[in-house]
């Protein structure tokens, strides 16, 4: 894939608090990228640091095609560890 | 060089449609909504902002146990301290929050309906500020609040059990009462916020155009964006692992 190493730590850096960091990785993008990715790429981290906060708020369930596509992987990872929804509230 | 700006040039190309929908959402922070007036969404709203420098949040989020400290919260004194409560834990620490919590909020003298609505203001401020943020934008000023009651309307069809809180399936809709799957789509995710049907309208029609639509995430043969659907999917996992997201 195409700059994913940019794209990663575009994330990275505005999960973060570094200004300058985050600046750089803006420039990056709109190097590598043009400012027509940059703007969408802002969009889709806002719309995944948003998101995650209705899913954490309601208890809302993975549906169930989704745990299935990826039991193995999470039991592989021990993911259930760190299931919210199993009980222990 | 030093560096006198953490903005990239501005002004930065926006689609029409995402322009649009953010401008609509901002105003619909500032209009009644189903449960709150519109001076109180605006004030949940800054409750949003207050909690990324708020001291007890910022302890909790560095903690191992984030239910120990029973601080105070800094906090702008428009809310009553339940709803400041549930406002910056969602907004600071999502990803830790339990079941237990959200009745002991509920039961604390804040509506069910209002825990949900509260967490669309949440979830629609978090998104409109994060992509100022993710620009190096400033935050905006917000909008003047709109005249108006709430409606107060639940859902004939909301029913618990499914979640935390209760909701309303497809099957559950009843006739010439808001019907948000109809337009976004019946993930559970669209579910969360349905016993308030306006905010899954307020915060979806909004994350379609910073995301993707329903019908356009498994659409490989057209690429909707600047990014090609991998290059988004790589960014949207990375951030969502970023933030412990189980969903």
């Amino acid at each position: 894939m195409q700059h994913a190493a940019l794209l990663v730590e575009f994330a990275e850096a505005l999960h973060g608090t570094d200004a300058g960091r985050q600046l750089r990785a803006r420039q990056a993008i709109a190097g590598a990228l043009g400012d027509v990715a940059l703007v969408d790429a802002a969009a889709i981290v806002a719309s995944f640091n948003a998101v995650v906060k209705i899913a954490d708020a309601t208890g809302i369930p993975l549906e169930d095609y989704k745990a299935a596509a990826t039991e193995d992987l999470r039991r592989d990872l021990a993911l259930e560890r760190f299931n919210r929804n199993a009980g222990t509230g | 060089m030093k560096e006198t700006t953490t903005a990239v040039p501005e002004p930065l190309p926006t689609r029409e449609g995402l322009a649009h929908e953010i401008e609509r959402a901002w105003q619909r922070l500032a209009a009644p909504g189903t449960w709150f007036r519109a001076a109180e969404r605006l004030a949940i709203a800054q409750e949003v902002r207050n909690a990324r420098a708020c001291a007890l949040c910022l302890r909790r989020k560095s903690a191992l146990s984030p239910y120990a400290d029973s601080g105070t919260h800094s906090h702008a004194g428009a809310l009553p301290d339940s709803l400041v409560e549930i406002v910056h834990r969602i907004a600071s620490d999502a990803g830790r929050l339990k079941q237990s919590w959200v009745r002991t909020m509920i039961d604390g003298g804040i509506s069910e309906e209002q825990y949900v609505e509260a967490t669309g203001v949440i979830a629609l401020v978090a998104a409109l500020d994060g992509f100022d943020r993710s620009l190096g934008r400033p935050q905006r000023p917000w909008p003047a609040p709109l005249a108006g009651e709430p409606s107060r309307q639940r859902p004939t069809g909301a029913k618990p059990g499914f979640a935390w809180v209760a909701t309303v399936a497809p099957q559950d809709i009843v006739a010439g009462e808001p019907n948000p799957y109809a337009v976004h789509g019946e993930k559970n995710i669209h579910r969360a916020l349905s016993l308030v049907p306006q905010e899954v309208f307020n915060f979806f029609d909004v994350d379609v155009e910073l995301y993707l639509k329903d019908h356009e995430i498994r659409d490989f043969a057209t690429e909707y964006r600047a990014l090609s659907h991998p290059q988004i999917e790589l960014l949207a996992g990375r951030v969502s692992a970023l933030n412990g997201c189980y969903y």
